[in-house]
C-alpha cells in the first residue's frame, strides 16, 4: 500500500483543497452551504494547524473558527423548525446567529478580534491566511443578506459593530510598522466597510460585491506578493500604480457608503456618515503613505520583461469599481454633485495627507542597512508619536473588549461550581439528591 | 424479501435492538476469548436486556423495575470487579428509591380515585372529587422513577458513571434498555391523560421543566467534560431530553396532530439502541488528550475507516445534519414550537449546539496532530466489528425512515 500512502496528499494540499471547497460552499446559495462551507474552512485551518511546526500554538489559537460554523448551523436549524411566517423572535435568532457569524470572522466581535495581528498555522503562506477570513465574513453577510437586512434590530447593530470594526482595523493598519500585517487590517477594513456598504443597503449586491472584489483583492494581491518578492513596490512607477489602485478601490468602496448614510440613518445620518468618514480617510492614507518602495536589491536594476502579473493585477483590480458604480448609479435615485463631493471628501483627504507626508526609499536606492537609526526629523518624531497613540487605543479598546467578554465568561461559569459541588459521585448522594427532587415535584405543584 | 421492506424492520426496535446485542456479543468475545462457557451468563443478561429494549415500546409499568433488577444484577455479577460494584449500587440506590416513591404515588392516586387503571383514575378525577394537592402531588411523583431511568438531569450522572464504569458489552444495551424503560413508564402513567385536561397541563409543566433542566444541565456538563465516555453519558441523556420534550410537545392542547406525531417512542429507542452502541464502542478507544498537540488513537492512526462508522454513531447521537439523530432533534423541535413550549425549544437548541460542539472538537483529539512514532497495535477486529454494525446499523435506520417517509 505505499503507492496509496504516496497518492495521499499533504497537509498543505488538503488543508487548501477544504479551504477552497469552504469557500465555495460559503458562495453557493443556502445556509446548509453555507454552515458547511464554514465548517470546511475551520477544518482546514484546524488541518493546517496539526500539522504546523508549533502545533500547541496554533490549535487553541484558531480553535475560535468552529465558533462561526456553530452560529450558521444553528441559524440553519432555527430555519428549518420555525414554520412559514413564525413570529419576530424566531427570525431574529436566525438572523442574529447569520450575523454573528459573519462578523466573527470579520473580526467583528470582541471574542476573537485579533487574529489578523498574527500570521496563520501554514509556514509558507501563513502571513497570508489570515485575510481569507475577513474575507469568508463579507461573503456570508453578502450570501445571507435575505436571512438578516429585514431583521431591523439586528441590522442596526450589526451596521455599528461594523462601523467600529472599521475604525479599529484603520487604526491597527495606522499603527503597525510592518506591513504585512498592515494589510491583513487592510483586508478586515476593506470587509468590514463592505459589508456596511450591504447593511444599509446602498448599492444593489452585485455592485458591493465588485467593489468589495475591487478593494479587498488589490489588497489580497500585495498581500501575497509579500511573501514572493514584494514585486508590486519594485520600482517607483509599479509602486506608483499600486498606491492610486489601492487608494482608488477603497474610495470606491467607502464612497456610495458614506452617499447612503445619510438617508438611512435620518436625523442620526450625520453623524453615523463622520463617524465613518474616520476611518474611510485612515485607510486612504496607510494605502497611499504606508506602500514605501522597496529598496533594489540589484547594484543594476534588471530591464522590464513586458506584461507581469503585478502590471496587469491593478486593471483587474479597478475593472469592477466603474462597473459597479454604473449599477448603483442606475439603480439608485440621482445624486447632488455637493453631496458626491462631500462623500469624496474623507477618502481624498486621506490620500492627499498621505501624499504629503509620504517618504519613499530614493529610486535606486540600494537596501538600507539593518542597524540604519530611526529619522529623527520632525515629521517623523510626530508621525510615531501618533502612531504610538493609535497603538494604544486599540490595545485599550482590545483590552476592556475582553474584560467584558471575561467576565460574561465568568459569570456563565459561576452556577458551575456549587452544581459541581453538589454532586462528589458518591453513592449515598444519589439517594439524597433523589429525595430532594421528589420533595421538589410534590411541594411545587401545590404552591402553583 | 426485497430490500426494501427488510428495512423497514428498522421502524421498530427489534431490529435495532438484535444489532445492538450483536455487537454487544462481539465485544463479549473480545473479553473472554478462548472462554467461551464464561461468555454464557453475561450473553444471557444481554439478550434479556435487548429483548426489553425491542418490546419497550409495547410495555406496561412491569418493565421498569425488570430492567433495573436486570442490569443491577448484571453489574453485580462480578463481585472482583470494583467499578461494577459501583455502579450496581449506585444504580440500586437511585432507581430502587425512584420506584418506591414513583410506587408511593401510583397508590396515592388510586386511594384518592378508588379505581387501579389509569385511564380510568383520570375520568374519575375529571369530576373534580378529589382535592387538587392530592392528585397534584402524587402526579409528579409517579413520574419520577421514568425521569430517574431516562437518566435526565439532575439523574445524568448515572448514564456517564455507567459508561465509565461498566464493560464495554454491557454498557450501551444497558443504558438504552434502562431509558427505554423510564420513557415507556411515563408513556404509561400518562396515556388518556387527555381525558384530564388540568392533570395533562400538570404533566406537561413537569416534563417541559425536567426537559429543559435535562438540556441545560447536559449542555453545561458537556462543555467540562474530557472523558469520552462521559461525553457519550452526556450525550445519552440529552437523548432523555428529547424524548421529555416529545412527551411534553404530545401532551398541549394547541399542540394538535403535528405536536402528537412528533415524537414516538419506537423510532427514538430503534436509534439510541444503535447509536450507544457505535458511540460507546468508539469512547474505548478515543484519546484522553493531556495537551492541545497530542497524537490520536491507534484506531483513528491504523483503522480510520472503522473510526469514521463509529464517528457515524457518536453523529447521530449529537444530532449532526445528515444523520438519522439528526431528525429525531429535529421532530421535538418542531414538536415543541407547534406546542407554543417555546423556553424548551431554546434548551433544546443550547443542547444541540453544546453537542455538536463536543462531538467536534471529539473528532479532532480523536485524530490529534501527526505522530512521527508508528502506532501501537491493531484494534482487534472485533471492536471494529461492533463499530460497522452500529454505523451500518444506523445508515439502514436512515433508510428506512426515508422509504417510510417518516422517524
Amino acid at each position: 500500500m505505499t503507492w496509496l500512502a504516496a497518492l495521499r496528499p499533504g497537509p498543505r494540499v488538503t488543508g487548501g483543497l477544504l479551504c477552497a471547497a469552504g469557500f465555495a460552499l460559503l458562495a453557493w446559495d443556502g445556509l446548509l452551504a453555507a454552515a458547511l462551507g464554514a465548517e470546511l474552512l475551520a477544518t482546514a485551518f484546524w488541518w493546517w494547524a496539526r500539522a504546523s511546526d508549533d502545533p500547541a500554538r496554533h490549535l487553541p489559537r484558531w480553535e475560535w473558527l468552529r465558533r462561526p460554523a456553530a452560529a450558521l448551523w444553528l441559524a440553519l436549524a432555527v430555519a428549518a423548525v420555525a414554520p412559514a411566517g413564525a413570529p419576530g423572535p424566531w427570525r431574529a435568532l436566525e438572523a442574529g446567529a447569520v450575523v454573528w457569524a459573519g462578523l466573527e470572522l470579520l473580526a467583528a466581535l470582541p471574542l476573537a478580534r485579533p487574529f489578523s495581528d498574527l500570521p496563520g498555522p501554514l509556514l509558507a503562506l501563513g502571513p497570508w491566511l489570515p485575510a481569507v477570513l475577513p474575507a469568508a465574513g463579507f461573503v456570508v453577510l453578502w450570501r445571507l443578506q435575505e436571512h438578516w437586512l429585514g431583521v431591523a434590530r439586528v441590522r442596526d447593530a450589526a451596521a455599528a459593530l461594523l462601523l467600529v470594526t472599521a475604525a479599529l482595523a484603520a487604526l491597527r493598519a495606522f499603527a503597525l510598522r510592518r506591513w504585512t500585517a498592515a494589510l491583513r487590517w487592510l483586508a478586515v477594513g476593506d470587509g468590514a466597510l463592505a459589508a456596511l456598504l450591504v447593511a444599509v443597503r446602498a448599492v444593489p449586491p452585485a455592485a458591493s460585491l465588485l467593489l468589495w472584489l475591487s478593494a479587498s483583492g488589490a489588497h489580497a494581491f500585495l498581500l501575497g506578493a509579500e511573501l514572493s518578492g514584494a514585486v508590486p513596490r519594485r520600482g517607483p512607477v509599479l509602486s506608483a500604480i499600486w498606491r492610486t489602485t489601492t487608494w482608488a478601490a477603497s474610495a470606491a468602496l467607502a464612497w456610495p457608503m458614506l452617499l447612503a448614510m445619510g438617508a438611512r440613518f435620518g436625523a442620526r445620518g450625520p453623524l453615523w456618515s463622520l463617524a465613518a468618514a474616520l476611518p474611510v480617510a485612515l485607510i486612504a492614507w496607510v494605502n497611499v503613505a504606508r506602500m514605501v518602495e522597496a529598496p533594489e536589491r540589484r547594484a543594476v536594476r534588471r530591464p522590464g520583461t513586458g506584461i507581469t502579473l503585478s502590471r496587469v493585477a491593478p486593471l483587474f483590480a479597478l475593472a469592477g469599481v466603474p462597473v459597479a458604480l454604473a449599477i448603483a448609479s442606475w439603480s439608485g435615485p440621482p445624486v447632488g454633485w455637493a453631496a458626491a463631493l462631500l462623500a469624496l471628501a474623507p477618502a481624498a483627504a486621506g490620500g492627499l495627507g498621505g501624499l504629503l507626508t509620504y517618504r519613499g526609499v530614493a529610486p535606486g536606492a540600494l537596501a538600507a542597512p539593518a542597524d540604519e537609526p530611526p529619522r529623527t526629523d520632525r515629521l517623523a518624531v510626530r508621525g510615531r508619536a501618533v502612531r504610538q497613540s493609535a497603538r494604544r487605543v486599540f490595545r485599550f479598546v482590545t483590552a476592556f473588549e475582553r474584560t467584558l467578554a471575561g467576565w460574561a465568561l465568568w459569570l456563565l461559569r459561576l452556577p458551575a461550581a456549587p452544581l459541581r459541588d453538589l454532586h462528589s459521585g458518591d453513592a449515598q448522594e444519589y439517594l439524597l439528591l433523589l429525595v430532594g427532587v421528589a420533595l421538589l415535584a410534590v411541594v411545587l405543584p401545590l404552591l402553583r | 424479501m426485497t430490500a426494501a421492506p427488510a428495512l423497514l424492520l428498522f421502524l421498530t426496535p427489534a431490529l435495532p435492538a438484535g444489532l445492538a446485542l450483536a455487537a454487544a456479543a462481539l465485544l463479549l468475545r473480545l473479553e473472554h476469548r478462548g472462554r467461551p462457557l464464561a461468555t454464557l451468563g453475561p450473553l444471557a443478561a444481554l439478550a434479556l436486556l435487548a429483548l426489553a429494549l425491542a418490546r419497550a415500546p409495547l410495555a406496561g409499568p412491569a418493565l421498569a423495575p425488570l430492567a433495573a433488577g436486570l442490569v443491577v444484577a448484571a453489574l453485580a455479577r462480578d463481585r472482583a470487579n470494583l467499578l461494577h460494584s459501583e455502579c450496581a449500587l449506585k444504580l440500586l440506590w437511585v432507581m430502587g428509591g425512584a420506584l418506591a416513591l414513583s410506587a408511593a404515588g401510583l397508590s396515592l392516586l388510586a386511594l384518592a380515585t378508588g379505581v387501579g387503571p389509569v385511564g380510568e383514575q383520570w375520568g374519575v378525577l375529571r369530576l373534580g372529587l378529589t382535592p387538587r394537592p392530592v392528585w397534584s402531588a402524587a402526579l409528579p411523583l409517579a413520574l419520577l422513577a421514568g425521569l430517574v431511568m431516562l437518566g435526565g438531569a439532575p439523574f445524568h450522572f448515572w448514564v456517564a458513571d455507567l459508561f465509565q464504569g461498566a464493560r464495554p458489552w454491557l454498557a450501551p444495551l444497558a443504558v438504552a434498555a434502562l431509558q427505554a424503560a423510564g420513557a415507556a413508564w411515563i408513556a404509561w402513567r400518562l396515556g388518556g391523560i387527555a381525558g384530564f385536561p388540568e392533570g395533562a397541563a400538570l404533566a406537561r409543566a413537569v416534563l417541559a421543566t425536567a426537559a429543559i433542566a435535562v438540556f441545560l444541565v447536559s449542555a453545561g456538563t458537556l462543555v467540562s467534560q474530557r472523558r469520552p465516555e462521559r461525553r457519550v453519558g452526556t450525550l445519552a441523556s440529552l437523548q432523555a431530553g428529547l424524548a421529555l420534550a416529545g412527551l411534553a410537545a404530545t401532551l398541549a392542547p394547541e399542540a394538535g396532530a403535528r405536536a402528537a406525531a412528533a415524537w414516538r417512542l419506537a423510532p427514538w429507542a430503534a436509534h439510541l439502541a444503535l447509536a450507544l452502541t457505535g458511540a460507546a464502542a468508539l469512547a474505548r478507544f478515543m484519546p484522553v488528550p493531556a495537551s492541545p498537540d497530542a497524537p490520536g488513537g491507534a484506531l483513528f492512526r491504523r483503522h480510520p475507516a472503522s473510526g469514521l462508522a463509529g464517528l457515524f454513531a457518536l453523529f447521530s447521537l449529537a444530532g449532526v445534519p445528515g444523520t438519522p439523530g439528526a431528525q429525531l432533534w429535529l421532530d421535538a423541535a418542531r414538536g415543541l414550537s407547534a406546542a407554543g413550549q417555546t423556553g424548551a425549544l431554546l434548551a433544546l437548541g443550547a443542547g444541540w449546539v453544546a453537542a455538536f460542539a463536543t462531538v467536534m472538537q471529539q473528532v479532532r483529539e480523536a485524530f490529534g496532530v501527526p505522530a512521527r512514532t508508528p502506532p501501537g497495535r491493531a484494534v482487534p477486529w472485533e471492536a471494529r466489528a461492533a463499530l460497522w454494525t452500529a454505523g451500518a446499523g444506523l445508515v439502514a435506520l436512515a433508510v428506512a425512515w426515508r422509504l417510510a417517509g417518516r422517524p
